[in-house]
């Protein structure tokens, strides 16, 4: 195989990219300078070399514990419980946040021969368990069966160590039309009605 | 390619490329199918929440019987069974369910399978509590009895003899019961009085809690059924759900 088709066919395995995509992206880079194929690959070497997960937290991370982590200015007694680190970069993007986060690595999911003991439930378990600093565990998993049923086991295996442990709302979309949102969307949304303060 | 609409129970689901996903349908007029929903992870998707694993409801498919993925146009959910998410137990049972259609059933459509399947999903998470574990055991013994492979318990599965009372050997290569002298012949798992009644209950379709059930008798009757069915209908394929069933991890982590 020549270089080319070497470099199409790694690009081709990359989620969304077909083989005409591939070879497209092959030729265009093939008309950069070679300083920038370089700096490319050596960005994507440090991938491999440089990034690992936090201790912490599983977040991915060039610094162990990661920035994230490390940061005194974030709420440490509250941590957020995502399904996977690019959950993280969702929840930071609100701007709302200051606590700090747990990534699982995944969900429940039998079908797929993933179960609790392939998740990073322990960690979470010593976390909380650890000194008491935890206040309260968000539990963020996706609004899918997989995600409901990862947060139940996680609040089952929470529940013994007497930390508050509570379920982001699920509901209708900022800006949303009532009109165009399905039926389990608004159900959700009612079971999730709170009172409005005066 | 013709849209076709038929009652659908939603087996799988998993993702494909940025915005698609697939799923794997039990149809009832179609028997299990493969369709992309396109664009279902995109935020503002026609599918809306629609796609969940073991939802029960109609899909409207543009369907041509030779391919092998069809493409899914929209699914009406009848019923999601959020109720399945709240119990570990009914989750992993529902799974080991959707599972055996996927992977042992007929490839053509299976109208009694495709409604005991949905009975089934209904039953599981609706069960109280404490009889989660039986009603398990029953549906998996009833969908291996509709897939063709009930064992025989009614007299000797090797020489059809009459069987004693009391403790009885169950051979699982043979399919079911062994006379006392077959049993001298076969490697036979040996139910004693009380757990043999247990399982002709359990046959019988029935989650009763049998006289002096315990998690040990589940546990036992769990590895029973998923060694019958490894043999019998797997044909060496992992049974992923069944295994998780089967082992039942999440209770010895919780």
């Amino acid at each position: 195989m020549s270089a080319i088709d070497d470099v199409a066919a790694e690009l081709a395995r990359l989620p969304g990219i077909g083989k005409k995509t591939a070879t497209r992206l092959t030729y265009f880079l093939l008309k950069q300078p070679r300083s920038a194929l370089e700096r490319l690959a050596e960005a994507i070497t440090a991938l491999g070399t440089r990034v690992a997960a936090c201790s912490v937290c599983g977040n991915w991370s060039d610094a162990d514990p990661c920035g994230i982590c490390a940061d005194a200015r974030r709420d440490a007694g509250l941590v957020c419980v995502v399904e996977e680190a690019s959950d993280i970069a969702a929840i930071e993007r609100s701007g709302e946040y200051r606590g700090v986060y747990h990534v699982l690595g995944g969900h429940v999911s039998p079908l797929d021969g993933i179960g609790p003991e392939d998740l990073r439930i322990d960690p979470l378990r010593a976390r909380v368990a650890n000194g008491g600093a935890v206040r309260e565990v968000i539990l963020a998993t996706n609004a899918s069966l997989e995600g409901e049923v990862t947060a139940t086991y996680v609040r089952g295996v929470l529940e013994p160590h007497g930390v508050k442990v509570s379920r982001i709302a699920l509901g209708l979309p900022v800006g949303g039309d009532l009109e165009y949102a399905d039926g389990l969307t608004i159900a959700r949304a009612l079971a999730a009605r709170r009172e409005m303060g005066s | 390619m013709p849209l076709v609409t038929t009652p659908a129970i939603i087996l799988h689901a998993f993702k494909y490329s940025d915005t698609s996903k697939i799923v794997r349908l039990a149809t009832r007029e179609y028997g299990v199918q493969s369709a992309i929903a396109k664009g279902a992870s995109r935020p503002k998707s026609r599918f809306g929440a629609s796609l969940q694993v073991l939802s029960q409801g109609t899909a409207h498919l543009y369907f041509r019987p030779t391919a092998e993925l069809q493409t899914l146009s929209a699914f009406d959910v009848a019923e999601q069974h959020p109720a399945l998410a709240h119990d570990l137990g009914r989750y992993a049972a529902a799974s080991a369910l959707a599972e055996l259609m996927l992977r042992c059933a007929p490839s053509e459509p299976h109208l009694a399978l495709f409604d005991f399947v949905g009975a089934q999903l209904d039953h599981l998470a609706t069960v109280p509590p404490q009889r989660v574990a039986t009603a398990a055991l029953a549906g998996l013994w009833a969908m291996v009895t509709a897939l063709g492979f009930a064992p025989t318990v009614s007299a000797c599965v090797r020489d059809g003899r009459a069987l004693d009372e009391g403790a009885v050997g169950f051979s699982v290569p043979d399919g079911g019961f062994l006379c006392a002298r077959c049993t001298r012949e076969r490697t036979t798992t040996v139910l004693e009085g009380p757990d043999r009644r247990a399982l002709e209950q359990l046959l019988a379709g029935s989650d009763e809690l049998p006289a002096g059930w315990t998690s040990r008798h589940a546990a036992a009757h769990r590895r029973l059924l998923a060694r019958f069915i490894e043999h019998h209908l797997a044909e060496g394929h992992p049974l992923k759900a069944l295994a998780f069933w089967e082992t039942a991890a999440w209770n010895g982590t919780s």
